[in-house]
């Protein structure tokens, strides 16, 4: 399956290039595509769920819409840093079960839209487990820096819904 | 792989249910049971489907096309089977896709008495070479009387996809239309029988027909057009005193509904998916019974009537004149297309040679038909726009609490201000309670849907049956109508095939012959109530018991009420391996209806008494939208508890408090001891009081049971509109609500918050 995946990404390096949002957790930057980010906005008090893993920190009120946040740190096991004014919630809308639900994801600092051009983009890196690559669509080397593509649909969808529903 | 599949079990449940549904005769169903399964199937099931379940529901869809094909007969113990087969695969995948090779075997053995041959080794290894291939030929359907309704899967039309899709936003309105007049139908036709000759009710049930056929016409539906046509015709008989109205007459008009939702029905789908989803439908067989039926009881030829009475509906005038001229052709397709026999063919001329009385019948309409039925003015408004409306009405109230709350605002002392606030909240209030009632419809159009149920029901198995319906206009959530029938249907099915025995053994047992069934809907507090009660046979509660500790869900020493033991029923898997068949529908447990039911925040529970009946009951929200809160703190988090759950609050006293092995925490309240619940313990957030003597509790009672929740403060009450959490779905938690400061509140799931808490 991962193998087929790879050879997938190799073949179609051109799919995924476009528009990326990049952003910055401590040292490491990320890419999503533009088209699943519906807003950025500063970060806000958030209210704690029970019974949630730790890298959910709850719910905010999205202009009357109740939506869950996610900590990419904590997703990717990293460690959790104090928000301070740089922290940012990337609104994202990924397919729900029935409908496309939106999603915050705190990140560290949001940095600026790129444009990725195929030739940029390599296929993810194995890293032995599968489960810390299956999140990423590739790598993208823009300017001599190392920008990891995220699948939002799988860091979102998977991360949120699914592993959560085994809780 | 993206979230856009639904997880195993949902599409497992959502089977059962419909497998539930499946009538003999009845293919839509099998069709829409094709469409979830397909789901399942290798190479288009979600990646975490164990290869097993995909394997089995690969040999599941081959049965069930060679249902639709017709080459297994269209019985009910054939769907009995289906259903265990159904069970086996929900058993599978609780065991994460390593089922014993006692349900494979199981699985094996009910495809085959369908007449599915399959070998359990199919199922494990190998690519399933084994599986029959798909039929391509169609076999002619067996001798059931049924044979014209199945979808021809593939088989007999090979009509090319028709042109009615060019006006696409006239085509969407007739849908709904088509669907509401077919339901005016199917109620009328019911109401028919018990009084056969009301002139009134006869013409209620041909001017929809009309109007069908009138609309489809113009339309280019060639095939809905001519059943239409040709069933409007008989009726028309019926109506000039030709022929008598009948059962058979009923009959063939209720299958004609039938039949032509489900044509409407694929008109919808098309129209969603693209003309590669059109189906065409065989109805030669029922223009061959409409027309054995006319000859039947016709003297002679229609004469057509003289067009003196004034025109009550002149818009249809142009349309019928369209349909007139679209007729033509579609007669002739009738003849090229269907299986040639003399039958069909003699239909054909039989509907089109009264082409020309059809105008003049529909002129001649009685004066009784233009007396206007007393509803209200009323109109047609878009769902998404509804809910649009109400949702902004739901932040406009959030919106005026925020700027009244505002610090600077509230301490404006100006009478005036204060006037015109609390002017506004009274505009808004209206405005909210105004757009809430707009989301609500009376539960009658579900509860007709059962007449019909129930109806062929106890056709089918010679009981007799009444169903007495009580509160059909309590008002419900219209988002709930659609989720509360499918549960509705299993629970009526039981009652009506299970619980009421035949006239002959109820005589036995000294009772009437008729059973009843009791179909109520109420409001009671916060709740809608909808119950329904049978006087037949009752739950076997030795039965279920020695089932249950069978099974393990009991052991021999536990001591359970009756009410706790018939409530077993609803456990998932309890009605699997041999069928309770007191109890069990097809083998498919009760656990999909309390499934359904909770997901509407509801509940179910049944009562019963051996020999004497059992009465369900579903308790619902009435509305899902909002709901009054008290707002507790505990540390620096805000809840809000349903205060209809709430009994009261106070500061308890030390003597009051005593423990249990120093754990289970009691309070004695008026004479009761509550458990103590420490809402801050269940969920793990730092709270100001650790000693229930400094904090206040809040008693309140959940399905019977009192529990006193330990909070920090109360800070008042409030009318919350209730959101979902964003796809978050936890224990304990019914939904978040923005809160006067703009913060979210979580809202508790009492059930969730004492089932955390065990008993």
């Amino acid at each position: 399956m991962e193998a087929a995946n790879v050879a997938q990404n190799l073949g179609q390096g051109s799919e995924l290039a476009g528009k990326y949002l990049t952003f910055s957790l401590g040292n490491e930057d990320y890419g999503v595509g533009i088209l699943s980010v519906r807003e950025i906005i500063g970060v806000m008090e958030i209210t704690a769920v029970p019974h949630t893993p730790p890298y959910i920190k709850g719910v905010i009120n999205l202009r009357g819409k109740v939506i869950p946040v996610l900590e990419l740190r904590l997703k990717f096991n990293m460690n959790h840093k104090e928000y301070d004014e740089r922290t940012c919630i990337i609104v994202v809308e990924v397919q729900g079960q029935t409908a496309p639900v939106q999603v915050g994801m705190v990140v560290d600092s949001v940095s600026e839209v790129l444009n990725i051009a195929p030739g940029e983009i390599e296929p993810p890196p194995s890293l032995g487990s599968s489960s810390e690559t299956e999140n990423i669509l590739g790598m993208a080397k823009v300017k001599g820096e190392v920008k990891i593509l995220l699948d939002v649909d799988r860091v979102v969808g998977e991360g949120l819904l699914q592993q959560f529903a085994s809780q | 792989m993206a979230a856009g599949h639904k997880p195993l079990s949902d599409l497992l449940d959502e089977m059962a249910l419909k497998i539930l549904m499946i009538e003999p005769g009845d293919l839509s169903i099998v069709g829409e049971l094709l469409d979830l399964i397909e789901k399942l199937l290798p190479g288009q099931a979600a990646p975490d489907t164990p290869v097993v379940i995909q394997r089995m529901a690969a040999a599941f869809k081959g049965a069930l096309e060679k249902f639709i094909m017709g080459e297994l007969a269209d019985s009910a113990e054939n769907y009995d089977l289906l259903g265990q087969c159904i069970t086996e695969m929900q058993e599978s995948a609780r065991k994460e896709g390593h089922p014993g090779e006692k349900i494979l075997e199981q699985f094996c053995e009910n495809m085959g008495r369908i007449g599915f041959s399959l070998v359990p080794s199919a199922l494990l290894e190998g690519a399933g070479s084994s599986l029959p291939e798909k039929e391509v030929d169609a076999v002619p359907p067996q001798s059931e009387s049924v044979q014209a309704q199945a979808p021809a899967g593939g088989g007999a039309g090979q009509e090319a996809i028709p042109d009615f899709l060019q006006d696409t936003d006239l085509l969407a309105g007739f849908i709904d239309e088509a669907f509401e007049h077919l339901e005016s139908i199917e109620v009328n036709v019911l109401e028919l029988e018990q009084s056969p000759d009301d002139m009134d009710i006869i013409n209620n049930i041909f001017r929809p027909f009309h109007t069908i056929k009138g609309v489809s016409g113009f339309l280019n539906l060639k095939t809905i057009n001519k059943l239409a046509h040709a069933t409007e015709n008989l009726l028309d008989d019926v109506r000039n005193g030709k022929r008598g109205m009948d059962s058979a007459v009923i009959d063939i008009v209720l299958t004609v509904g039938d039949a032509l939702k489900s044509m409407v029905e694929n008109i919808k789908e098309v129209l969603q998916n693209g003309p590669a989803h059109y189906k065409d439908t065989d109805i030669s067989g029922f223009l061959a019974d409409i027309t054995q039926l006319q000859e039947g009881g016709e003297s002679g030829a229609a004469p057509a009537q003289p067009a003196s009475v004034s025109e009550p509906e002149p818009d249809l005038q142009p349309e019928m004149a369209v349909s007139e001229e679209e007729e033509a052709p579609a007669i002739e397709e009738v003849e090229t297309v269907a299986s040639p026999s003399p039958v069909v063919a003699r239909a054909a001329q039989t509907v089109a040679s009264p082409r020309a009385e059809a105008p003049a019948s529909a002129a001649a309409r009685p004066a009784a038909d233009t007396t206007p039925k007393k509803i209200g003015a009323s109109i047609k408004v878009d769902v998404e726009k509804l809910d649009a409306l109400v949702n902004a009405v739901g932040e406009l109230v959030i919106m005026q609490s925020l700027v009244r709350q505002n610090r600077l605002v509230s301490r404006i002392a100006d009478p005036k201000l204060t006037k015109d606030f609390s002017q506004l909240t009274r505009i808004t209030s209206e405005l909210q309670r105004t757009a809430m009632s707009m989301r609500m419809v009376p539960i009658k159009q579900t509860f007709d849907k059962m007449i019909r149920l129930v109806r062929d029901l106890s056709k089918k198995s010679g009981k007799k049956v009444d169903l007495i319906m009580e509160g059909a206009e309590t008002e419900i959530d219209r988002n709930m109508v659609e989720s509360i029938y499918d549960p509705l249907v299993h629970m009526m099915r039981n009652s009506v095939d299970h619980g009421i025995s035949p006239p002959a053994d109820r005589q036995k047992c000294g009772k009437t012959e008729t059973g009843t069934v009791h179909l109520r809907a109420y409001q009671k507090g916060g709740s809608m109530m909808i119950e329904i009660e049978d006087d037949g046979e009752g739950l076997n509660t030795q039965k279920i018991r020695k089932k249950a500790i069978e099974r393990g869900l009991i052991s021999e020493s536990d001591n359970l009420t009756d009410f706790e033991l018939n409530n077993l029923i609803f456990l998932p898997g309890f009605s699997t391996a041999d069928k309770i068949t007191d109890v069990s529908g097809r083998g498919v447990g009760m656990d999909v209806v309390k499934k359904a039911v909770e997901k509407l925040r509801g509940k179910v529970e049944v009562q019963s008494q051996s020999g004497k009946g059992s009465l369900f009951m579903i308790r619902l929200p009435l509305t899902l939208a909002i709901i009054d809160g008290i707002i507790v703190r505990v540390g620096s988090e805000r809840y809000i508890i349903p205060t209809i759950a709430i009994q009261e609050s106070m500061h308890p006293e030390l003597k009051n408090y005593s423990t249990v092995h120093g754990r289970g925490e009691n309070l004695m309240v008026r004479g009761d001891l509550v458990p103590i619940i420490r809402l801050y313990e269940i969920f793990g957030v730092e709270s100001t009081y650790k000693d229930p003597c400094d904090a206040i509790v809040v008693v309140v009672e959940n399905e019977g049971r009192r529990r006193a929740l330990m909070v920090d403060e109360l800070l008042g009450k409030e009318e919350v509109v209730i959101k979902n959490l964003g796809g978050l779905d936890v224990p304990g938690v019914a939904g978040g609500t923005i809160l006067g400061d703009g913060r979210v509140g979580l809202i508790l799931d009492l059930a969730g918050v004492i089932a955390d808490r065990g008993d």
